[in-house]
């Protein structure tokens, strides 16, 4: 039978755990709400029924215990998927995170690696308030020894989990809420694309041209991949080619293809949900300058959520969001054609 | 022609009128497995999949975030 199954997000991402762990004894998952529930946001459905208790745990709300056992199980052999219910949460494992998950390899001189799989909700737009709804991919990509993974749609995240077990590193894996294909709450159709039914790996430090262009390069992630195609799309119809990039990872961060994009186009926007300073906007307006500033044809820009705590008011959210509109304005002004209020 | 239906009794409609289509996992046109799950609905917080009654092309006639009851008839299989 041709491939033309569809899959969500949530759904992709689950399928690719049981994969793995059909393959893989020392394969398990772990969390709040994982094994009856399936994960609150679908990610680990169905995964009880075919491999029990032992093996998908339902654990206690004690992020700090159950991100510090995945650290134990992952340098005794074990390759743990934790999940950690929403990225928000990290304040009370964050010593598991980044003083042992991140550091133990390069601690122990390379003899103990930490093969685990940190799976998390992130991203806002919903009105769940400022605790519930943040990205944070910075303040992970920040740490060294950490790999960063962020996918847009079903197939980048089937290959890109495969690739996170199949890691010796451990590996924050953030997807996005809105992007998992729940019934309650709204998600851009592509999100959900044809997903093969092979154990396939995507892998990390590539980036995906999602649209050629060859007057703005489009630089960006998880949810704001689908936000910056509708602008590309928009402005389309006014005869601006804007370039799409989708990172798919932070780290490993593929710089060479913004390189080569921003070379072509001589225009950077950088987008992002993740809040404005000291984030990814800034990491890679700093890389191209750094690595050739002559390139440019007007002042590199970014678009990312302003510096406040995200209001759990809708009015306020929406406005404080990076949308389609902003991102068109934005490239309007970057091409000296002023900013073209909408319709 | 088999019909690809939302079974009669699925969940109480007296307390529950309807429910919706949340996804389709096979686009309109393509071809799919009996057997397969082919949509799911949702009915409050509850998820329900539906599955392929017959291998075949599927044709929808229920869009996603289409409303359904029990017996509505959501697409149809042309067997091949």
């Amino acid at each position: 039978m041709p491939s033309n199954r569809i899959l969500t997000m949530s759904r992709a991402i689950s399928e690719a755990i049981a994969q793995e762990m059909r393959g893989d004894p020392n394969v398990f998952v772990m969390g709040e709400d994982i094994a009856k529930y399936g994960g609150i946001f679908g990610a680990t459905a169905d995964l009880l029924d075919e491999f029990g208790e032992e093996r998908v745990r339902d654990t206690p709300i004690s992020e700090t215990a159950f991100i510090g056992a995945g650290v134990g199980a992952a340098m005794s052999g074990m390759r743990p998927i934790v999940e950690l219910m929403f990225v928000d949460f990290f304040g009370v494992c964050m010593d598991a995170i980044y003083n042992m998950a991140a550091k133990n390899n390069y601690f122990s001189g390379g003899n103990c690696t930490v093969p685990m799989v940190i799976m998390t909700a992130t991203g806002g737009g919903y009105s769940d308030a400022g605790q519930h709804s943040q990205t944070l991919h910075a303040t992970f990509a920040h740490l060294p020894g950490l790999k960063v993974v962020a996918p847009s749609n079903a197939y980048d995240a089937k290959g890109l989990m495969i690739s996170a077990i199949r890691d010796n590193s451990p590996v924050f894996f953030m997807f996005h809420k809105g992007l998992q294909g729940l019934a309650w709450m709204a998600s851009p159709e592509a999100a959900v694309t044809e997903v093969p039914d092979d154990a396939y790996a995507v892998p990390f430090g590539k980036a995906k041209v999602v649209r050629q262009g060859k007057d703005v390069t489009i630089v960006t992630i998880s949810m704001m991949v689908h936000r910056a195609v509708e602008a590309a799309e928009a402005l389309a119809k006014e005869g601006i080619e804007a370039e799409v990039i989708d990172l798919r990872t932070l780290v490993p961060l593929d710089r060479e293809t913004v390189f080569n994009s921003v070379a072509k186009t001589g225009r950077l926007l950088v987008v992002d949900e993740d809040y404005k300073s000291f984030g990814l906007t800034a990491e890679i307006i700093a890389s191209v300058v750094e690595n050739d500033a002559s390139v440019l044809k007007a002042k590199p820009r970014r678009i990312a959520f302003p510096d406040i705590p995200i209001p759990y008011s809708r009015p306020m959210e929406q406005f404080a969001l990076p949308n389609a509109e902003k991102i068109a304005t934005a490239v309007h002004e970057m091409l000296g054609k002023g900013s073209k209020k909408a319709a | 022609m088999a019909d690809v239906a939302v079974p009669e009794g699925l969940w109480d409609t007296q307390k529950v009128p309807e429910g919706i289509v949340a996804n389709w996992f096979c686009r309109d046109g393509g071809t799919v497995e009996a057997g397969a799950t082919v949509a799911e609905l949702m009915v409050e917080k509850t998820t329900y999949e539906i599955a392929a009654p017959a291998a075949g092309r599927l044709h929808i006639l229920v869009p996603k975030d289409g409303v359904v009851r029990p017996g509505t008839i959501l697409g149809r299989i042309e067997e091949a």
